[in-house]
């Protein structure tokens, strides 16, 4: 069973002059394990696209299902509990809560989705597998650029979804921490077999993925799957 | 803990400054509410106890037709206290007395001023009105010489002090002039506006020789509590002929009446004050909203619901109102409490303004305080909260309501 599956899609922003067809009939199935990346031009509606997949945002036409269950019907806070317990975030800017440590903040992905037990030393293994060992007492501001966004990867990998979305996640990153950063979530993704979907405008990131998915005016034009690479 | 109550807690720990700016509001409003309304209370409380300990005590007689205000203190009509009332006021009451008020005019040399004079009996007056208050420069009066007290604006405009002999000249009660020289004991100061203003105290001897009264123009009477005066007024006046009764509630009414005009203004200094810390707080959290715009799609994002996010800003309002009206209620609190076991005297005060008594049964305490009730405090509290739940609703349905799409960018 696919992990995520959008069958016509539709969106579209504002009305009459401004509209903006920001998606046109997208189709896109998303396979269990896959390293997938979104690239584009901006406005192509990479991030829509996202928004969509992430559960973040509904289509104005066509269906979307997660794990096989069709989200069109539900509820906003029906969505908030499918997003809390099968999807995972990695934003551009990182998002960490800037008054919790970091590892409350890998502690919080697994109180909203509902698990009670154990938060603290689920918390600490997944900032060790990222290679935060001894940082999880630190605050946001008190991190690098890059060890927030590994923050962000173990606060999206704790919960152990099915799928996690990443915007971005090397745009606000220097190449070095960049390259740290998509090699950990390669290793993730290999050793853990989590689906990964990202955008991203970087050839060192797509030349990393194993499929890509190319967009242009809201529409896919070509969707390259390749071999693994180490 | 909850996580709401802990990501609150965290939240507000954010900007200390501003959450402690916050509360001040607050933490003001509730104070002011509480010290005002024991102000208030405290006041009730005062007019009841001066006029309890003045010239009413629980219940008060006089003769039908004699004025209960100024100066105007006829002879020509006295109470008559035959045997089925003094059987009554011996059974029922904790103690009674008679007085005879009456006006005479004081000389002594070239000044002269007129004065409310209160002829009383020396056995039975401090059973009915306490004394405890009261002080003396000097003594009180031998009950068998020709012995007064008189107040102090008396003894200054007089230029009088103990042993000083002067004149009281009065009209008596059968119509003819009589004057009688006396003797200062002391000079009294009962912190009690109705007594001290042109104040004289006669022993009842003395005032029966200078007036020619032989019975009481009022009488007195002390219950075991003040409840009790609205059942036991009719069944004085059914056995005092000639006579209207008044029980202290209904002395100080008119007093009383004014105190619900204070109340109303608390109400509305209190209403604004809390108005003002309710859009100061709902600005805060609107704004504090608006701020964590990318961290409530964050939050959204990693699965919380609307209502939660409605929850956690309503929680950061509570703990705010919270903390405040605890702080407010403390403060106002102990104020009170202070206040109402270190009462402030405005007896000078009033005695150079000329004030006090000016012949009126009215009377109030020089002895301004207050009456603490923790249920004000208990109030003030829940008050404090429900504000603060209510200015932080607005900002937590604005924070709620963000599109997680669009917030996580923001």
């Amino acid at each position: 069973m696919s992990i995520c599956e959008l069958k016509n899609v539709c969106r579209t922003y504002g009305s009459g002059a401004g509209k903006v067809e920001a998606l046109k009939h997208v189709s896109l199935t998303i396979e269990p394990g896959e390293f997938t990346v979104l690239c584009g031009p901006s406005g192509s509606g990479k991030t829509t696209l996202l928004n969509q997949v992430g559960l973040l945002d509904v289509p104005d036409e066509g269906t979307l299902s997660v794990d096989g269950q069709l989200v069109g019907g539900l509820s906003s806070g029906e969505l908030s509990k499918v997003r809390g317990q099968k999807i995972g975030f990695i934003f551009q800017s990182f998002n960490l809560i800037p008054v919790l440590t970091a590892v409350e903040n890998v502690e919080l992905a697994l109180q909203l989705a509902g698990r009670e037990g154990g938060e603290r030393v689920a918390a600490e293994a997944v900032l060790e597998q990222v290679g935060l060992a001894g940082l999880g007492h630190r605050r946001p501001n008190e991190l690098s650029g890059g060890q927030q966004q590994r923050v962000a990867i173990a606060r999206a990998l704790v919960k152990k979804p099915l799928l996690v979305i990443a915007d971005e996640p090397t745009a606000n990153l220097d190449s070095e921490n960049g390259e740290a950063v998509l090699s950990t979530m390669q290793r993730l993704n290999r050793e853990f077999g989590t689906t990964f979907v990202f955008s991203s405008h970087d050839a060192m990131v797509v030349a990393h993925a194993r499929r890509v998915v190319t967009l242009r005016d809201g529409a896919i034009v070509s969707d390259e799957r390749r071999a693994a690479t180490s | 803990m909850n996580l709401i109550a802990r990501l609150a807690l965290k939240n507000l720990t954010r900007n200390r400054r501003r959450t402690a700016l916050t509360m001040i509001s607050i933490i003001a409003g509730i104070g002011i509410m509480i010290v005002g309304q024991a102000f208030i209370a405290g006041t009730e409380e005062n007019i009841f106890v001066s006029a309890e300990e003045g010239v009413v005590g629980h219940v008060l007689a006089r003769p039908e037709g004699y004025p209960s205000q100024g100066l105007n203190a006829p002879l020509d009509r006295l109470l008559t206290i035959g045997p089925e009332a003094r059987a009554l006021l011996d059974a029922q009451t904790v103690a009674w007395t008679g007085r005879v008020q009456f006006a005479p005019t004081a000389v002594h040399g070239a000044e002269s001023v007129r004065v409310r004079a209160f002829g009383y009996e020396p056995d039975r007056d401090p059973r009915v009105f306490s004394r405890e208050r009261w002080s003396i420069d000097g003594r009180y009066p031998n009950p068998e010489a020709d012995e007064v007290t008189v107040s102090r604006s008396v003894a200054r405009l007089l230029q009088l002090k103990p042993g000083d002999r002067f004149v009281l000249q009065v009209r008596t009660h059968h119509g003819a002039l009589n004057a009688l020289e006396v003797a200062v004991s002391g000079i009294l100061t009962t912190g009690n506006t109705a007594l001290d203003g042109l104040g004289l105290f006669a022993p009842m001897a003395l005032t029966t020789r200078l007036t020619g009264a032989d019975a009481p123009t009022h009488l007195s009477v002390k219950l075991a509590r003040r409840a009790l005066a609205t059942d036991f007024k009719p069944r004085l006046l059914a056995v005092l002929q000639g006579a209207e009764v008044s029980t202290v509630q209904e002395e100080t009414a008119e007093l009383i009446s004014l105190q619900a005009v204070r109340r109303k203004s608390l109400d509305v200094l209190v209403f604004i004050l809390l108005a003002l810390a309710a859009f100061g707080m709902a600005n805060t959290f609107l704004m504090a909203a608006y701020e964590r715009t990318r961290e409530v799609g964050t939050l959204r994002a990693m699965g919380m619901t609307e209502g939660s996010v409605t929850a956690l800003f309503v929680t950061e309002g509570s703990i705010v109102g919270l903390v405040g009206s605890l702080l407010g209620a403390a403060w106002g609190s102990a104020l009170a409490l202070w206040w109402s076991v270190h009462p402030l005297d405005i007896s000078e005060a009033l005695q150079r303004s000329g004030t006090t008594g000016s012949g009126t049964s009215m009377a109030f305490s020089a002895l301004i305080y207050t009456a603490f009730d923790p249920a004000v405090a208990g109030l003030g509290v829940a008050l404090g909260l429900a504000v603060a739940m209510a200015s932080s609703w607005y900002p937590a349905r604005v924070a709620s309501a963000l599109r997680p799409s669009d917030a996580v960018r923001a």
